[in-house]
């Protein structure tokens, strides 16, 4: 017999390996059950992770001038932390702040939650108050009419309302349209027995439709009345924050002026630019998106141990069948195949199914999201904070989440059947005869 | 102890070369702290051609002699030459391409339970890497020999266990073996179904001239073996020479 002639094909290698996985069909469904679930995990939040990192970025684009600060009473980050009760920021300290080198405009805006009525239907929204001029200069790509026109010399009447706030369900079906009266309530005191204060207003203008989530700028579920009637109205000469406009939107003039500021009013605001937000809430998306791939990674371990554990079990209530093959004259590195090969046809079953069913929860939880978020199910005006998040995230597949996936699946399927496939290679065909 | 060096042959032809040749053969197991000697030093040359049985007690060391021979285990001492090749000289896959000259049947039949018939007669065709097509031939081909003819797509649990048997002298003999090793293949089979397999067996040999050399207790194989060596706790105790036709 001529050695070089004895080698069997691969294909038989495989097909024997394949037989074996079919007569074992529910014991190898079980252990393909672990890596779908692991992979599964790791598509959907992948895809939904990638999707919404895109949504993010549109988000943030929208409306986000890079050239802005935003002014808030209150030391640390977005007023945590550190923060001074007794601090306000006031409106005219607009006249300091623009005293600055390296300010262009300082705006200063007052927000609170009011209720509005209108056609006996009323609902909660946040107003703002602003110079309109100052703040169309701020914000021009997103502070434009769509009905009407910015009034730059308002009366003290005037209201502007926000694309969602016109038309709330997006059908047409208006809340109210220009020329409308509105009646504004606005309740302060204690919960249980408030004061009430009410005024009606004019709409002048409705906005055109901006999207996103109109952080640091105007945003479609806002109405926007003058910064003088919010001062007479609420009563106050506090403001919420004060906007900057800078001469530029270079690094050095973001920090000077930061620095200025933050001097100026003895550490007690912070300054927060939209690119150091932008950057600190990407940087914390990526920490939760990387945390849910490290609960996928354990689920996928855990389903690697199963594999381990149901591939030791085949070998040893295998080793009489070892034993004949290895008699027979099969090779150490053929039983090795057939052990590996049934490993990979795991891996590969699992990665197939787990990308598809991945992919199928991941739209269902887009689907689901967007339903929720768009306050669909709850329904009507009650629900008009969550439509400040009007947000739908799209779960993106691309070919390295496919192919990480797949990848990770086939290479833990291996990696665990690495060990046991080997010890089946290695066995004595005497003692694996002999075996029970 | 007395037979040394025995040649079973008695044959001046120096040149001759056996099929399987003992120098000194031992096995020895260890089973906890025991040591339990299962071969104390065999010397036997075996001619191509012979049709020889082993018999003696259980635990005489049936089983370990075979297994040697067929190279499936190692020997604590001594030399197995199979077709002239010193065996522990052989390593892995030489190994396992010396084991494709052996046909072995065991005494329970150790056929691949998921397999039919004739993918079981196939599977040493397979390991060889012959095609699809010339395996399926020679495997059908072989049934018949055996009697097995309309049982090709049979698994074995559909067979009985003489059928199951015959199924795995088929697959023995696949790849024309140097030599067939058989291990009491009738100890689990009734003594009608024993007979056919006897007669089966003589045929092989007679016909074909195939090398055989069996264990076995049954009185009906020992009587048409042309040699027999009886063995008593890991030694020849005596050999039959006045049945053997040489
Ligand atoms: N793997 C093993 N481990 C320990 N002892 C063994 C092993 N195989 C065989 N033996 C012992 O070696 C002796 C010979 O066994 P064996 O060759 O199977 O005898 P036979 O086939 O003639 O019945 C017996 O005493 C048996 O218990
Ligand atoms: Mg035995």
């Amino acid at each position: 017999m001529r050695e070089g002639l004895i080698k069997m094909k691969i294909l038989d290698v495989f097909k024997y390996a394949l037989s074996g996985i079919r007569v074992r069909k529910l014991r190898t469904f079980l252990t393909t059950l672990g890596v779908i679930i692991g992979i599964t995990g790791i598509v959907a939040l992948l895809s939904l992770g990638e999707g919404f990192r895109i949504e993010m970025t549109g988000q943030f684009e929208q409306g986000f001038s890079l050239n802005t600060l935003t002014v808030t009473p209150g030391g640390g980050f977005m007023g945590f932390g550190g923060g001074d009760d007794e601090f306000y920021l006031l409106v005219n300290d607009t006249e300091t702040i623009d005293e600055v080198e390296g300010v262009n405009i300082a705006l200063a805006i007052i927000s609170k939650q009011v209720s509005i009525s209108s056609n006996n239907i009323t609902r909660s929204v946040s107003v703002v108050g602003v110079n309109f001029t100052q703040y169309s200069e701020i914000y021009g790509s997103t502070f434009l009419a769509e009905n009407g026109s910015i009034p730059f010399s308002p009366a003290n009447d005037t209201i502007i309302l926000g694309a969602g706030i016109a038309d709330p369900w997006n059908n047409g079906t208006l809340f109210a349209s220009v020329g409308d009266k509105i009646n504004i309530t606005w309740a302060t005191g204690p919960i249980l027995n408030p004061i009430t204060k009410s005024y009606i207003a004019n709409v002048s203008t409705i906005l055109k439709e901006i999207g996103g989530f109109g952080l640091g700028g105007p945003s479609d579920n806002q109405i926007y009345i003058p910064i003088t009637t919010a001062q007479e109205f609420f009563d106050t000469e506090q403001c919420n924050q004060i906007i900057i406009q800078l001469i530029d939107s270079n690094q050095e003039t973001i920090d000077s002026v930061t620095s200025e500021i933050e001097k100026l009013y003895d550490d007690k605001v912070s300054v927060i630019s939209p690119t150091a937000l932008l950057s600190t809430i990407s940087g914390m998306f990526s920490i939760i998106e990387l945390f849910l791939v490290a609960i996928s990674g354990i689920a996928l371990l855990v389903a690697g141990i199963g594999i381990m554990n149901i591939m030791i079990v085949s070998v040893l209530e295998r080793t009489r069948e070892i034993g004949i093959l290895k008699s027979l004259g099969m090779k150490d590195r053929n039983v090795l195949t057939i052990f590996l090969g049934e490993a990979s046809l795991i891996g590969l079953l699992g990665g197939v199914l787990g990308i598809a069913l991945g992919w199928g929860v991941s739209n269902v939880i887009s689907l689901f999201l967007s339903v929720f978020m768009s306050g669909g199910v709850g329904g009507g005006f009650d629900t008009g904070q969550q439509q400040a998040m009007a947000l739908s995230i799209t779960p993106i597949l691309t070919p390295t989440i496919l192919f990480l996936a797949f990848a990770f699946s086939l290479v833990v399927c291996i990696l665990f059947g690495l060990y046991p496939a080997r010890r089946a290679s290695k066995l004595n065909p005497v003692e694996a005869l002999r075996y029970e | 102890m007395k037979d040394t060096n025995l040649d079973l042959l008695k044959n001046d032809s120096i040149e001759k070369s056996y099929v399987v040749e003992t120098q000194d053969l031992k096995k020895t197991y260890l089973m906890g702290k025991v040591i339990v000697h299962a071969l104390r030093g065999i010397d036997l040359k075996i001619e191509e051609g012979d049709f020889i049985a082993i018999t003696g007690p259980s635990g005489c060391g049936k089983s370990t002699f075979l297994n040697l021979i067929g190279a499936l285990d190692k020997p604590s001492n001594g030399k197995v030459y199979i077709d002239g090749a010193d065996v522990s000289t052989l390593k892995g896959n030489q190994l396992a391409n010396l084991r494709r000259k052996v046909g072995f049947v065991f005494q329970f039949f150790n056929l691949i339970q998921k397999l039919n018939a004739r993918k079981n007669v196939e599977l040493p065709l397979a390991i060889m890497g012959v095609n699809n097509k010339k395996r399926r031939k020679e495997a059908e081909e072989l049934l018949r020999i055996v009697g097995l003819g309309d049982r090709i797509n049979h698994r074995p649990t559909e067979l009985s266990g003489g059928e199951q048997q015959r199924v795995a002298i088929a697959r023995a003999l696949t790849g024309n073996p140097r030599f067939l090793l058989l291990d009491e293949p009738t100890g689990n089979i009734d003594s009608k179904t024993a007979q056919e397999i006897v007669t089966l067996l003589k045929k092989l040999n007679e016909e074909k001239g195939i090398t055989i050399i069996l264990a076995t207790h049954d009185q009906n194989i020992t009587n048409e073996a042309k040699k027999i060596i009886h063995l008593i706790d890991g030694r020849i105790e005596h050999t039959n020479f006045e049945r053997g036709v040489n």
